[in-house]
């Protein structure tokens, strides 16, 4: 079976770059048979690699600890669905899901895309190109089918930090964002290759970016909840090199998502946004390095490995390419639009855009910063999140202040009137916030920002609602109605406003992390610990073996004042093949209001039990607003098959002349 | 008799209070040097590894971060100041001990960069789009689809609705 892996992985690279070369020399020879022939060699490499895939998962549910991937990775305990999840729980089988998705999405477009004719050819070449990168890796590097001499009665088992569900949520949300960015990435380079510079290429690619804003926002709401329940120290974020690398691509995507309107609408940014695209691919593979390399320490250190060198070298190269590509396209991509005044919607979005792109940039020199030290001052430092909440916790605002004055202007040129009328009510909402919060006692100066501006932006968003309901009530259409239709005519914008209402609640349970408490006590049984409103009486320890750990568990009852409303069990687990490393699983319970937290921090031999309570104000508006930005972003992603048709004629139009 | 007895209970009162005070400051002493450690653990690195600060190291077991804890505690009930806390730290375990890179040499173009890159991001735009908006309007006026003055006017009026 393992020979088969190897063989269909050898052949996936072998096809993929015949068909970079068929697709360019099909283009450049104008050859029908040759694209024909490389459009089939996309379909082939996915085959190939669903293959490879199948074989991989066949071998891991069948308990084969001959493949060393397998018996690293997996145990005869372990249950069914995280040994399915053992295909992207390592190094080798996680490249391998990278690039079968690579190739699912390549025949997706090549498939449903074919009407863009002259693009395709390219499209497929920067496909296949990536997708050499990635087979040749697993062939010659990391190989998911590599074989032990002698096969192990049972394997090391997933480390314990993996078996969560989260593992079956964040890693392919995650993937699925990730690759999805090679799509419009690859657009982009063929509308570059075939000086069709128009806005074509973002309008075909625009429900590709949308789909892979969307994996990536899901992927990385996901792996903050997931380090939440899992990490045990009360967090959700810890602004480790391998977060940051997953919040890169999403902060070039956002500005990307923003800035193609002005394309769409205005004809400018023609650069800027080839440039951002370019970014957001190179990133995404920065993130793919960084979390393969294990060049930065991080608690994703599982994934160490040796080839840093060659995705670092593959990234030059995809810069340098797509970089020279655009210097040389420059004259064709004039800007035929211009700005009516700078106090527009227009110049909103622009500084939408530098902030964004700014907290990028913020983001990855912390990230990198410690590599450019040790290179430049034999030093070696850390940037830990101490400096990252620092430096982008004014950004984040700015942000925020951006976002809600967008809805605010008018396209084109916002008027004295125009401004004024549209101030008054979210401008007053943010500045009574702030001061009732001054008056309620609150003196965190960030929280309070964070919170008149998330009651302003709220009352901007709320009141271009409320408007478009009324002029549509204006017609005759009673309230709600006109309400439901307004947001179903003009989905993109309405789905995008959806969505910032999502990040303002975001926002809200970020701020409210500043005002987090914490105890710790040892405790023995019948003694209480006080935190807040609560108070937490230790039961006692109970302990029990699962399938695959023995479960150390204590029982705590907590009560708001004298009333019992709740029994907590944290627990300190010790998972087979783990011995060496306990894992702390947290109790939590959540409200509106807050989240009660509690770690099981040590065991003494004494009898006594050593626990962290911690009180989190508004974590559930945190993933309420997750929730509502997926659902915006589907809003936004519903097809409008008027605007589709409108895009195919305009394409086609361009294509005869 | 009953006065024998309030004098004797102040008396004892007194006596327990003076008996219990130290262990009561002892107390406040500790649950203070908590809270001060607590806040430490967030500006130092844990040495195992992890690339996280001492307050979220995510072992569950972890000796390089309970030895560094212990020290900071120690430190802390001593009397040190956090600035010394510091540079006793960075002489045993190096600057990559700290979480946050300090404010000075090479450091400054993490700390300051971004906000210069953001000011030179906004400068351009602000430089770009005036230009732009002064842009004379050759390529408006030539293109096919320029309005008539009331074509214009009728656009503003529907734009003005639409924005309302």
């Amino acid at each position: 079976m393992s020979e088969l892996g190897n063989l269909s992985i050898a052949l996936a690279a072998l096809v993929s770059a015949y068909g970079l070369v068929a697709a360019l020399l099909g283009a450049g020879l104008r050859r029908a048979d040759l694209q024909h022939s490389a459009r089939n060699a996309v379909y082939a490499v996915f085959l190939l690699l669903s293959v490879a895939s199948g074989i991989l998962l066949y071998q891991a549910l069948t308990r084969d600890f001959g493949n060393a991937y397998v018996a690293s990775y997996s145990s005869r305990d372990l249950g069914f669905w995280y040994t399915v999840s053992v295909w992207w729980a390592g190094q080798a089988g996680s490249l391998l899901f990278w690039a079968w998705l690579l190739a699912g999405f390549g025949a997706v477009v090549v498939w449903r895309q074919a009407g863009y004719r002259e693009l395709m050819p390219y499209i497929i070449a920067t496909v296949m190109g990536v997708s050499v990168f990635f087979t040749l890796l697993l062939a010659v590097v990391s190989s998911p089918f590599a074989r032990l001499a002698f096969a192990p009665p049972d394997g090391q088992g997933l480390n314990p930090l993996l078996q969560n569900p989260g593992m079956f949520f964040h890693p392919p949300t995650q993937y699925l964002g990730y690759v999805g960015f090679t799509i419009p990435f690859a657009f982009a380079i063929a509308a570059m290759a075939t000086k069709r510079l128009d806005d074509e290429w973002i309008r075909a690619t625009r429900r590709w970016t949308l789909a892979s804003w969307f994996f990536l926002t899901l992927g990385v709401l996901f792996g903050m909840q997931w380090a939440y329940v899992e990490l045990g120290w009360g967090g959700y974020w810890a602004w480790d090199p391998v977060e940051n690398a997953s919040l890169l691509p999403w902060l070039t995507g956002t500005a990307f998502l923003h800035s193609v309107m002005i394309q769409e609408k205005r004809d400018m940014l023609k650069v800027w946004n080839l440039v951002l695209i370019v970014l957001t691919f190179g990133l995404v593979i920065f993130g793919t390095f960084l979390t393969r390399s294990g060049v930065l320490s991080s608690v994703h250190s599982f994934a160490l490995s040796s080839m840093g060198p060659l995705f670092f070298a593959f990234m030059a190269v995809i810069l340098i390419v797509s970089f020279t590509l655009l210097a040389l396209r420059l004259p064709w991509l004039k800007s035929a639009g211009d700005l009516d005044s700078l106090v527009s919607r227009e110049s909103s979005f622009l500084f939408n855009n530098l902030i964004l792109v700014g907290a990028a940039f913020s983001v990855f020199l912390g990230t990198i910063f410690p590599m450019i030290s040790e290179a430049v001052r034999g030093v070696k430092i850390s940037v830990g999140a101490p400096f990252f909440n620092q430096v982008n916790v004014p950004i984040g605002l700015a942000l925020l202040l951006v976002m809600g004055l967008c809805p605010l202007l008018a396209w084109r040129k916002a008027s004295l009137a125009n401004l004024s009328r549209n101030f008054l009510f979210p401008g007053a909402l943010g500045l009574l916030t702030a001061v009732g919060l001054i008056v309620a006692g609150l003196r965190q100066p960030v929280a309070v920002t964070a919170f008149a501006l998330s009651a302003f932006v709220t009352a901007t968003i709320l009141l271009d609602f409320h408007r478009g309901a009324m002029v549509r009530r204006g017609h005759g259409e009673p309230y709600p109605l006109a309400l439901g239709r307004l947001v179903l005519r003009n989905r993109r914008r309405y789905g995008g406003y959806i969505v910032h209402l999502g990040v303002i609640l975001l926002f809200a349970g970020m701020a409210g992390s500043a005002f987090s408490s914490q105890q710790e006590a040892v405790l023995r049984p019948g003694q209480t610990v006080a935190i807040n409103q609560y108070t937490l009486r230790y039961e006692g320890m109970s302990q029990y073996p699962t399938q695959s750990a023995m479960v150390t568990a204590a029982t705590l009852t907590v009560f708001n004042g004298r009333e019992p409303i709740a029994v907590m069990n944290p627990q300190r687990n010790i998972h087979r093949g783990h011995e060496e490393q306990p894992m702390t699983e947290v109790a939590i319970r959540s409200t509106m209001m807050e989240d009660l937290y509690v770690i099981l921090a040590g065991i003494g031999d004494d009898g006594t039990a050593n626990f962290k309570v911690i009180v989190n104000p508004l974590m559930m508006w945190m993933w309420i607003g997750g929730v509502l930005m997926s659902l915006g972003t589907v809003v936004a992603f519903w097809p409008e098959r008027r605007e589709a048709l409108r895009a195919r004629a305009r394409y086609l139009v361009g294509a005869e002349a | 008799m009953s006065r024998a007895l309030l004098g004797i209970g102040i008396v004892a009162l007194a006596g327990l209070t003076v008996v219990l005070a130290p262990a009561h400051a002892h107390a406040a002493d500790a649950a203070a040097v908590k809270v001060v450690v607590n806040q430490l653990a967030t500006q130092y690195m844990c040495q195992c590894g992890c690339g996280l600060t001492l307050a979220s190291c995510t072992h569950g077991v972890c000796g390089p971060r309970d030895r560094t804890l212990a020290e900071i505690r120690r430190m802390v009930e001593g009397g040190k100041t956090p600035a010394e806390i510091t540079a006793a730290l960075v002489a045993q375990y190096g600057e990559a001990v700290l979480a946050a890179p300090p404010r000075r040499g090479l450091n400054l173009l993490a700390w300051w960069g971004p906000y210069a890159a953001l000011l030179a991001g906004a400068v351009t735009i602000l430089l770009l789009g005036a230009a732009w908006t002064r842009r004379p309007g050759p390529q408006r006026a030539a293109s096919p689809s320029a309005l008539s003055p009331e074509q214009r006017q009728l656009l503003e009026e529907e734009l003005k609705k639409f924005d309302a």
